[in-house]
């Protein structure tokens, strides 16, 4: 069991030419708990695990694993177990020698090899596969050898490299029930990559959210919290806009009343709404952006209808259990997610409320002003 | 393919099986020649496609019998052959290893570490091993008499020299084998480095096992491309006893002192075995060779 | 991976082995610098001293640790590829060749052990057994007779045992009236001491040296030339000569001077200019551009040159040709999948590419005999025809391309099946659709989708033919002769073998630096045949 802490972490692949890929990166995460990377393609968050296992050097800042200082410590060292996108595992091994291998090289005893490796594919359920070759084996029963063999080693912490981005949509889903249910008994903790962020808000204790490094930016580390925490205060429009699914809405606009628990707002498209936000910091006239999430949106006829935009349906989708519209709205795009019914034809003008408690709003660097509300639709 | 077909098919099966008969004639009748000449009687005889009176002379002088002819005179074996056919095997099996050893461990830096000058000098192997050894004979000659000065087993005329200077080119089996390398998981030796192994052992323990195949292939391939080396050979060895098959073989067919049954005998002999291995390994040898883009 | 706790290299338990190692490599092979450039080998020196100091700097340099993997590999090509590469440029400025094959100073030495018989004459000689195995020798001419005091005279044997080095040795002698009357000593015993004999030196009374040059006779030899300091000034014309290697002829006292134009010494008159023959042997010297200036304009080496020159780019270019068009064909047939013994087919197909090129190469060369060959024996019978295969030249050369597509074909069609697997199918089945036949297929899909993978290849193919050299080598030895080409030049040669031929067949002098102006212009030529191939293999894997 191990804690993990980076202190102004940075990395650069070749000084000579590239950018720094990751910048001034503070993470302390307590031992135990299960953190989440997510981010777009890009922006270094299987970099970032590489550098706590290991296998990338870290530029410069601080890694502390268990308190150990460990960015001169070789991989084996960290005390670390990693399960990969790949799988990694030996093709020339089984099972057994797979998960026997680094106990081997470490020179454990047979016998209590032989116990960790019983053990680890008891948890997982490996027993009547473990002398078969991995090429013989489905894509999620790989994925329990991966960490079964990261199990046999013991390590403080796990690491995970997009380990379900390889099975099919139904695997993922179980795989990832499978993987909260180990967190549970190993009660160790774990660090895992993702790019799907369900799978981030699904998981993790804490989530990481790092986006693609621009040059300018001080850091690439957008917003370090709880699932919900991200879900309702992002800390700025890139979490705003990569949490949550379908995406947030954004609409331009410009504060005309500024206050402590709400503002007023007028969008570019003439309409004046308000939102539950402190602007005390801004002013009148400032450019801003207004955000609202697509299940916040509510037909004009429903109880919480106010602050009235009004847009062209560009095409419907229905899920059977719940209705995407998407709309133009002065070419903004907008979704909207309605009933499982909801009556729409292309082309339509349609008229959606946006709640007040519902808003989200950001200043022209995209950093939120903080809410004062919580929304419930019901 | 399933797909439904003409009846016109019949007709092209039939005509592809007879252009291709006929051109198999064509590949085969040389090789059935060779074989109908080496049972022939003399080094002379004309005509016969199938010799009336065969004889195993031939076979006899190549495999260093003296042959005892009717009228009780003796012919001693022209050539040792058999030498010839060691020495070829000696030199091109040590070579074929050290050229895998070689290109096997630069295959690894090239494919799977970060440097400077990575690009430039893989480019480089590239072409400078397109220029032919025979043109720097003279220097190659100079420097193995001046290697020789210094490590008389490396020097001219050993075949330790000839063997080192075999070593020269692996550009193209580095190229091969960086090829297969990049196709294997780069994963795999970091799992095996957070397991503990040593870049060595994962090299070692994880990378060479899953690289058999291909390692095999260089092997065949640098092994057929030494023994069918002629022109450094031909001036790096000078003693008769040293020669290698290629350079020795030629000898039999001076005008001054033309042997052409005992050279059939002797070319039946000794291209069989390799012939063999090659057809063997054929089905690994094409990606190999598709891979690697040069006659080797 | 950017490993970053690679292995340090002074550390472990055995860093003070690997520091003795090093120690031990640097020092050997700095002595054999030290030695190689006091022996004026410039190139090795450098050679050594670059491979060397390139490897201890990359296996004790933490930073380098990626580098250690392809240093052996890499060592290899320096060493046996681009150092002869760059040694051979460096020839093809200079006259090496067989006449001019020594360095000015050894040449100078050879020179300066020669000897002649100077003022003195020669004297028989006779060995007179003295007291306690001593001996005197006697000399006699005429009528003038020395003899020395017994002196201790060393045997061959002993020599030998005890591995002497025998100083040079001065015994005065004296003149005597009458030779010792002692007896003499038989001609084996003076064989027993003749390395004794050969290192001493006799003195007569007038001063003249006599040393042994025969079993009987001692004479006054001296070295016939001698070294002068540098900056002789001539007294005529008061020129200077600035030097180096004046050597003085001490029978006629005329001076003689290397010239470094023709690499060769030569006597010189009152005025410095250089007069007379050329004394033999030449010694090695830079001729700047001439080399390739000859190619350019020498009748007799020009003409081949280009002759060859076209001939090789023909046959190369033929040949990958013909080899492809036959391989492709071939593939594409025993692909077929409706096709039965597609397995058998394949087998023999490849055949002539298993077979060891120069066995089957000498094969053919049987066969093709012009008299006693198999081939000319069935066209013969046939035909009534038996065509000049080896001196008829355009003959010779359609019999080098049957050869060479027979050893080639297979080689494409390796190729081309590998690459036929990756054309989808469905656009066959497209084009079935659309009414394509067989041969439309093959020629609107198959040939233009091969060819793109296919080109660098094909370059790498060209350049392979383009120095072919086993082929011709083993086959016709470049004949039919050119006639009238003043080096080895034959209408079959492509220009590897012709600067073989240059370099290496006797009886055109060994001209090594012409061979190697050549090779020079084929670097030029392949390199530029590799950069392109570069290229497009490049190309080919962005597209």
């Amino acid at each position: 069991m191990a804690d993990v802490i980076l202190k102004n972490v940075r990395k650069n692949y070749d000084p000579a030419i590239h950018q720094d890929t990751l910048r001034d990166i503070n993470l302390d995460i307590q031992d135990g708990e299960f953190v989440v990377f997510v981010g777009p393609s890009g922006c270094g968050k299987s970099t970032l695990l590489r550098m706590i296992a290991g296998l990338e050097d870290i530029t410069s800042g601080e890694l502390n694993i268990g308190g150990n200082f460990m960015n001169d410590v070789p991989p084996v060292e960290r005390n670390v177990g990693m399960v990969f996108q790949s799988y990694a595992l030996y093709p020339h091994m089984d099972l057994r020698e797979n998960m026997s291998f680094g106990l081997k090289l470490k020179k454990v005893e047979k016998s209590i090899i032989e116990k960790r490796v019983n053990n680890a594919s008891d948890i997982l359920g490996l027993d009547p596969l473990l002398d078969r070759k991995p090429k013989e084996l489905s894509g999620g029963q790989r994925q329990r050898v991966a960490i079964g063999r990261c199990i046999v080693q013991q390590p403080g912490v796990f690491l995970f490299d997009e380990p379900l981005s390889n099975l099919d949509a139904a695997l993922r889903v179980k795989m990832r029930i499978e993987i909260a249910k180990l967190h549970k008994e190993l009660q160790s903790t774990i660090i895992y990559v993702t790019h799907d962020q369900v799978e981030a808000m699904t998981l993790a204790d804490k989530i990481v959210v790092l986006s693609p490094l621009d040059p300018n930016a001080a850091t690439n580390l957008e917003q370090y919290g709880s699932p919900l925490d991200l879900y309702h205060n992002p800390a700025n429009k890139f979490v705003a806009g990569f949490i949550g699914s379908p995406k947030m809405n954004f609409i331009e606009g410009e504060i005309v009343e500024v206050g402590e628990q709400e503002s007023k707002i007028k969008l570019v498209t003439g309409d004046i709404v308000s939102a539950a936000v402190d602007t005390s910091r801004a002013s009148v006239g400032d450019a801003v952006e207004f955000g609202c999430r697509p299940e916040h949106l509510v037909e004009d006829t429903h109880a919480h209808a106010e602050n009235f935009i009004t847009g062209t349906v560009v095409v419907a989708e229905h899920l059977g259990a719940e209705s995407y519209v998407y709309m133009d709205v002065k070419g903004f795009d907008f979704t909207f997610k309605a009933r499982s019914e909801f009556p729409t034809n292309n082309g339509d003008e349609l008229r959606v409320g946006l709640p007040t408690k519902a808003s989200y709003l950001f200043d022209s660097n995209g950093i939120a002003f903080p809410r004062t509300a919580k929304y419930n639709k019901d | 393919m399933a797909m439904v077909q003409p009846k016109s098919l019949k007709y092209r099966k039939l005509a592809t099986h007879v252009v291709l008969c006929l051109f198999l004639c064509l590949i085969i009748f040389p090789l059935l020649m060779v074989i109908t000449i080496s049972f022939r009687t003399g080094n002379f005889a004309v005509g016969e496609l199938i010799p009336s009176n065969p004889t195993l002379d031939h076979w006899r002088l190549a495999l260093g019998i003296t042959v005892v002819n009717p009228d009780g005179s003796l012919t001693p074996p022209p050539f040792p052959v058999l030498t010839w056919l060691w020495n070829s095997i000696k030199v091109a099996g040590i070579s074929a290893l050290l050229i895998v050893a070689l290109s096997t461990t630069s295959a690894y830096a090239f494919a799977r570490m970060r440097f400077r000058g990575k690009a430039t000098i893989l480019n480089g192997m590239l072409i400078f091993q397109m220029f032919p050894s025979v043109l720097a004979l003279v220097a190659i000659y100079a420097l193995f008499n001046k290697i020789g000065e210094y490590i008389p087993w490396l020097g001219l005329n050993t075949h330790g020299g000839l063997i080192f200077a075999y070593l020269g080119g692996i550009a193209l089996h580095v190229w091969t084998i960086k090829g297969y390398f990049e196709t294997i998981d780069p994963a795999l030796e970091e799992s095996a480095a957070i397991d503990g192994a040593t870049p060595w052992q994962a090299f070692r323990l994880v990378l060479l096992p899953l690289s058999v195949p291909i390692l095999a292939v260089v092997f065949i391939l640098a092994f057929i491309g030494v023994i069918t080396e002629v022109p450094m050979a031909s001036v790096l060895m000078q003693d008769v006893d040293k020669l290698t098959l290629a350079v020795g073989a030629q000898q039999y067919l001076y005008p001054q002192n033309y042997l052409w049954g005992d050279f059939a005998a002797a070319a039946v002999l000794s291209g069989f075995p390799i012939t063999l291995v090659f057809l063997m390994a054929q089905r690994w040898l094409v990606g190999g060779l598709t891979a690697g883009g040069v006659k080797g | 991976m950017g490993l970053s706790a690679s292995p340090g290299f002074m550390q472990g338990k055995y860093a003070w082995l690997k520091l003795l190692l090093i120690t031990a490599i640097v020092l050997l092979n700095g002595y054999a610098i030290v030695l190689m450039y006091a022996g004026g080998e410039y190139a090795f020196a450098l050679l050594t001293l670059v491979v060397v100091s390139t490897g201890v700097y990359v296996f004790t340099t933490k930073k380098m640790y990626a580098h250690r993997y392809i240093f052996p590999g890499i060592a290899g090509m320096v060493v046996f590829i681009i150092f002869p590469l760059a040694y051979t440029i460096g020839i093809a400025f200079t006259n090496y060749s067989g006449t001019n094959l020594l360095s000015l100073e050894r040449v100078e030495q050879l020179h300066t052990q020669k000897t002649y018989m100077a003022k003195g004459g020669s004297f028989g000689f006779q060995l007179h057994q003295a007291a306690e195995g001593k001996y005197v020798l006697a000399l006699s001419q005429d009528d003038k007779l020395f003899v020395t005091r017994p002196v201790e005279v060393v045997s061959n044997a002993d020599v030998r045992a005890r591995k002497l080095t025998l100083e040079t040795k001065r015994i005065k002698l004296q003149a005597v009236d009458a030779l010792p009357t002692s007896e003499k000593a038989p001609i084996k015993e003076i064989i027993a001491h003749r390395q004794f004999f050969n290192n001493i030196v006799l003195v007569t009374p007038e001063a003249d040296e006599l040393v042994m040059n025969g079993l009987r006779k001692f004479s006054a030899m001296k070295p016939l030339y001698s070294r002068l300091a540098d900056g002789v000034v001539l007294k005529e014309s008061g020129a200077i000569l600035p030097g180096p290697s004046i050597l003085r002829n001490n029978q006629t006292g005329e001076l003689m001077l290397p010239n470094m134009e023709t690499g060769y010494f030569q006597y010189i008159d009152g005025d410095g200019e250089f007069v007379g023959s050329r004394l033999a042997p030449g010694f090695t010297v830079g001729v700047g551009w001439k080399n390739f200036e000859r190619v350019a304009t020498d009748k007799g080496i020009k003409e081949p040159f280009i002759e060859i020159f076209i001939w090789t780019v023909i046959f190369a270019g033929v040949s990958v040709a013909l080899t492809l068009a036959i391989g492709m064909v071939l593939a594409c047939l025993i692909q077929w999948e409706e096709l039965k013994g597609r397995a058998f087919y394949r087998v023999v197909l490849i055949l002539p590419y298993a077979i060891p090129a120069f066995i089957s190469i000498l094969v053919f060369k049987g066969l093709f005999n012009q008299n006693f060959g198999e081939i000319n024996g069935i066209l013969e019978s046939l035909f009534g025809v038996k065509p000049d295969w080896f001196t008829d030249p355009i003959m010779a050369k359609s019999m080098i391309l049957i050869v060479n597509t027979w050893l080639g074909y297979p080689y494409m069609m390796i190729l081309c099946l590998g690459m036929l697997k990756s054309i989808p199918e469905d656009l066959y089945e497209a084009s079935s659709m659309d009414g394509a036949g067989p041969i439309s297929n093959f020629f609107n899909i198959t040939v233009p989708l091969l060819m793109k993978p296919l080109t660098p290849l094909l370059v790498a193919s060209f350049a392979f033919n383009f120095n072919n050299f086993v082929l011709i080598q083993l086959l016709t030895n470049g004949g039919p002769d050119i006639i009238g080409a003043s080096t080895p030049a034959g209408t079959t040669d492509l220009l590897v073998s012709y600067t073989y031929r240059i370099a290496f067949q006797g009886d055109g002098g060994q001209d090594y630096g012409l061979a190697s102006a050549i090779a020079t212009l084929i670097f030029i030529v392949v390199g530029a045949l590799a950069l392109i191939n570069l290229k497009l293999t490049k190309a080919d894997k962005t597209a």
